[in-house]
């Protein structure tokens, strides 16, 4: 109940005039520049963080706070109608989110189902962290090399879930993935890798062109092959009462939408781990659960568990931030770096040293999910109408804005020049068959894996007797050996008749 | 009206070249060097760390006591390539104007990779100062195994292995002097390298590892909230404060102490003129003489301010190479 004295303490701060404008005007600017691939959280933190120095740390903050949150709002936006993930965390909302967008005609319910889900992922993620913050923080310092190879090796069983009908080409593509992500430095000595003599390649392959490439642009080539084919949407749902959902949506949304808002917070919560991981894993574990359509051709499932568990991530996320000072995720510490900037000190003494800060914050998240949820589902008319762009317009746009996205990642035409390379690769992929999810998704897992494995087998001197040793790895551990071994238990329990095939699959 | 059209274009585009180029004679013509634009500042890590506070902080008092002739300081970061493409972009402007309004913002912790990994060196760049040094500590988690250095190097005597976690380039050098110094195989103490020093002191805290390896700044906040305990100075002499508890390595044993100053400094481009480079200079020196600078980053961030002109940059970034090709047998 302390704590809820406390946030209401923070209600208390957030309520003038200054601050809530700046709530709105951060929500605003995070819808916008997450809806534009390319410019995710951290470029949009990162641009306002200079002009932040002039306001009082409480206002500073809350308008960060308010961005970084509203910007998980936004990416969902690009992905459900142009087929382009507006940030890393969207590329997953894009497997559901397009397909229901297009092929089903229903984008203003693919939108409200986005904006619904995160919306309850986030709340989720912020009473939790109201309640549980500190001891979700200590928690998460648990989870030490060891304990997050186990957890990234049952995340890449997911993967499984992912390579379509042809295990043999996603197997494939899982290891171009793994491959690709591995040129550049080495995280832990410092060599260079597969670099080809390139000093550009020593930073290794952006993950944002990739992906912008990869699942975006080659969408923008396979409409330029198309372009003849006038296969346009009567887009006649303009109106907020015509993207409604119904009472059934609503019901397949919400369990969902609430498991993956558990999940995500817990992702937030790990180091190193991120709101990218948390939507990968959501969607992952939907995948073993019920859906009313499979998963991939436009579920509303599909939609609303990576979108509730990025947001849920985001909330999580500030839980070692402001409990022990330590980031969760690149836009944490640009954060981190802010707060330093304004004369606080982040570290387990903020609670304590400045509380009116911290509970400022963590209120302007729940007013900042409001608010953008209002928005969001304010501008969702105006939105759907990009649909009935003519392709033949709509083709430069997209081009011009996965250029801008590419370009602003690091300042230059390198990204612009992975854009085009992994779109075009992607495009070849598609039209032979081949489904570039896995190697997505092996892209952003591996690298995590590789090092943490690697710091596993230091602090072991290179014994496998660490992942069983701790409590927590063997747990993730059994977890995956059932999950590998399942298919094959099931086989032999049905063989010996233990198992009754069942007769109505 | 095609025509007409045409014709306006010329006319301004000469007339736009004509006033480039007084501008450019003005510029050549007069001996002393003011900035006439805005200044594009590079630096090569990301927006948060700490050579990008070192960056901004250095800008703001430049404009608040207006040392740049009122221009704006454009902060760029430039992450490529390691940071390698963004040094390699600078180290390549070409002389004019563009190169006296250009500087990049370069540490110890930039140069030794740009010369493990690349055949960029620091000839190809004009040193324009060094701002100051940072030294690191040892520190233990609260729940630490072994409570003093003195405890650690008796484990490893009676064979057990210790882990240290710390961050990349300077921090990976000073282990490596200090297991040497000590005698003690790369198993015997092991060193994780983390993208970030606060990466490293999470390890710490969930109890992962032994010992972390820190500057003081990154670690105050744990200092004082009793959650990190220093227990070696990396340093000649005891650091002061909450950190004067910390032996010297040469308090601990018989051995010397290991120190590796962190410089942070500036460069500029090689082409950038003498003219302009003896400006930075003046106004860098203008920042580190100033109270403001003291109070927002020294004291705040506990680095030992130490500040070298043109001339003793050079020196230094040049006597610092030919010690680091040295040690990476280059």
């Amino acid at each position: 109940m302390e704590n809820l004295m406390h946030l209401i303490q923070g209600f208390g701060v957030l309520f003038t005039f200054q601050n809530i404008a700046v709530t709105i005007f951060g929500a605003i600017l995070g819808l916008l520049v997450g809806a534009m691939p390319g410019i995710g959280s951290l470029a949009g933190v990162a641009l306002l963080l200079p002009l932040t120095f002039k306001f009082n740390p409480t206002t500073a903050i809350i308008m960060l706070g308010a961005l970084y949150y509203a910007n998980m709002y936004g990416g969902a936006f690009s992905s459900i109608l142009i087929g382009i993930p507006g940030d890393g965390p969207a590329v997953m909302t894009l497997m559901d989110g397009y397909p229901m967008a297009t092929k089903k005609n229903r984008p203003g319910q693919a939108l409200l189902t986005s904006n619904l889900s995160s919306f309850i992922g986030g709340s989720i993620g912020m009473i939790i962290l109201t309640f549980m913050g500190p001891l979700l923080a200590e928690f998460g310092l648990k989870f030490g090399p060891a304990e997050m190879t186990a957890l990234l090796l049952v995340a890449m069983t997911s993967i499984g879930w992912l390579v379509g009908e042809n295990p043999t080409k996603g197997i494939l593509l899982t290891m171009v993935g793994i491959l690709l992500a591995s040129m550049g430095m080495d995280t832990l000595s410092g060599n260079p890798r597969y670099d080809f003599g390139s000093v550009y390649l020593l930073g290794g392959i952006p993950f944002v062109p990739f992906v912008i490439g990869m699942v975006g642009f080659s969408q923008v080539i396979r409409l330029m092959s198309e372009r003849h084919q006038e296969t346009k949407l009567a887009v006649s749902k303009l109106s907020i009462k015509e993207s409604m959902i119904t009472l059934h949506d609503f019901k397949r949304l919400l369990p969902p939408a609430i498991r993956s808002g558990f999940l995500g917070t817990f992702v937030g919560v790990l180091p190193g781990a991120g709101a990218t991981t948390a939507a990968f894993m959501g969607y992952a574990v939907q995948k073993s659960f019920k859906s009313e359509e499979p998963l991939g051709t436009g579920a509303i499932e599909g939609i609303a568990s990576c979108e509730s568990a990025n947001n849920a991530a985001a909330a999580g996320a500030f839980a070692p931030l402001l409990a022990l000072g330590i980031p969760g995720s690149g836009t944490g510490a640009v954060l981190l770096g802010g707060l330093m900037m304004w004369g606080l000190n982040p570290g387990p003494l903020l609670f304590t040293n400045s509380p009116e800060f911290a509970w400022g914050l963590i209120a302007s998240l729940f007013l900042a999910n409001i608010i953008t949820l209002a928005i969001a589902w304010g501008v969702i008319p105006f939105l759907i109408k990009i649909l009935s762009v003519p392709t033949k317009l709509m083709i430069p746009v997209i081009t011009v804005v996965c250029i801008v996205g590419s370009y602003s990642t690091s300042n230059s035409m390198y990204g612009v020049l992975i854009m085009f390379i992994s779109g075009v690769l992607g495009y070849i992929l598609n039209r032979t068959g081949y489904q570039t999810a896995p190697a997505v998704l092996s892209f952003v897992l591996a690298p995590l894996l590789e090092s943490n494995m690697r710091k596993a087998f230091i602090i072991s001197q290179g014994s496998l007797g660490i992942f069983v040793e701790k409590p927590i790895s063997l747990v993730f551990i059994v977890i995956l050996f059932v999950i590998l071994l399942f298919p094959l238990i099931r086989l032999v329990l049905t063989k010996l008749g233990v198992l009754k095939v069942k007769e109505k699959v | 009206m095609k025509k007409s059209i045409l014709l306006l274009a010329v006319v301004l585009l000469i007339a736009a070249s004509v006033s480039l180029f007084a501008q450019g004679t003005a510029e050549t013509g007069s001996k002393s060097f003011v900035p006439s634009k805005d200044i594009e500042w590079v630096v090569t890590s990301s927006p948060g760390g700490g050579s990008d506070i070192y960056t901004r902080v250095i800008s703001d008092i430049m404009n608040r006591k207006n040392l740049a002739n009122g221009k704006t300081f454009l902060v760029m970061n430039k992450t490529d390539g390691g940071g390698e493409v963004g040094r390699l972009q600078v180290s390549r402007v070409s002389a004019g104007n563009i190169a006296d309004h250009t500087l990049l913002t370069f540490n110890s912790g930039d140069h030794a990779p740009m010369l493990k990994n690349t055949a960029n060196r620091i000839e190809n760049f004009t040193p324009i100062a060094v701002m100051a040094v940072d030294k690191q500590l040892l520190y233990i988690g609260e729940y630490a195994k072994y409570k003093t250095f003195n405890e650690v190097l008796n484990a490893v005597k009676a064979g057990n292995n210790i882990v240290i976690a710390g961050s990349k380039g300077d921090d990976i050098a000073t282990y490596e002097m200090l297991v040497k110094e000590l005698g003690v195989s790369q198993n015997q103490i092991a060193f994780i390298t983390n993208n970030a020093t606060s990466d490293a002191i999470t390890s710490v805290l969930g109890g992962h590892v032994d010992l972390v390896m820190s500057k003081p700044a990154a670690a105050d906040q744990y200092v004082i909230a009793g959650k990190l305990t220093p227990v070696l100075a990396l340093s000649e002499t005891r650091f002061t404060g909450n950190l004067a508890s910390a032996p010297t390595l040469s308090e601990v044993g018989p051995y010397k102490n290991i120190e590796n100053p962190i410089w942070r400094g500036v460069v500029g481009p090689k082409s950038m003129s003498a003219e302009a480079a003896d400006f930075w200079s003046n106004a860098f020196k203008a920042v580190a003489e100033s109270e403001e600078w003291k109070k927002e980053y020294i004291e705040k961030y506990k680095l030992v301010p130490e500040f070298r002109d043109r001339a003793a940059a050079t020196e230094y970034m040049q006597n610092f190479q030919k010690l680091t090709l040295a040690t990476l047998g280059k």
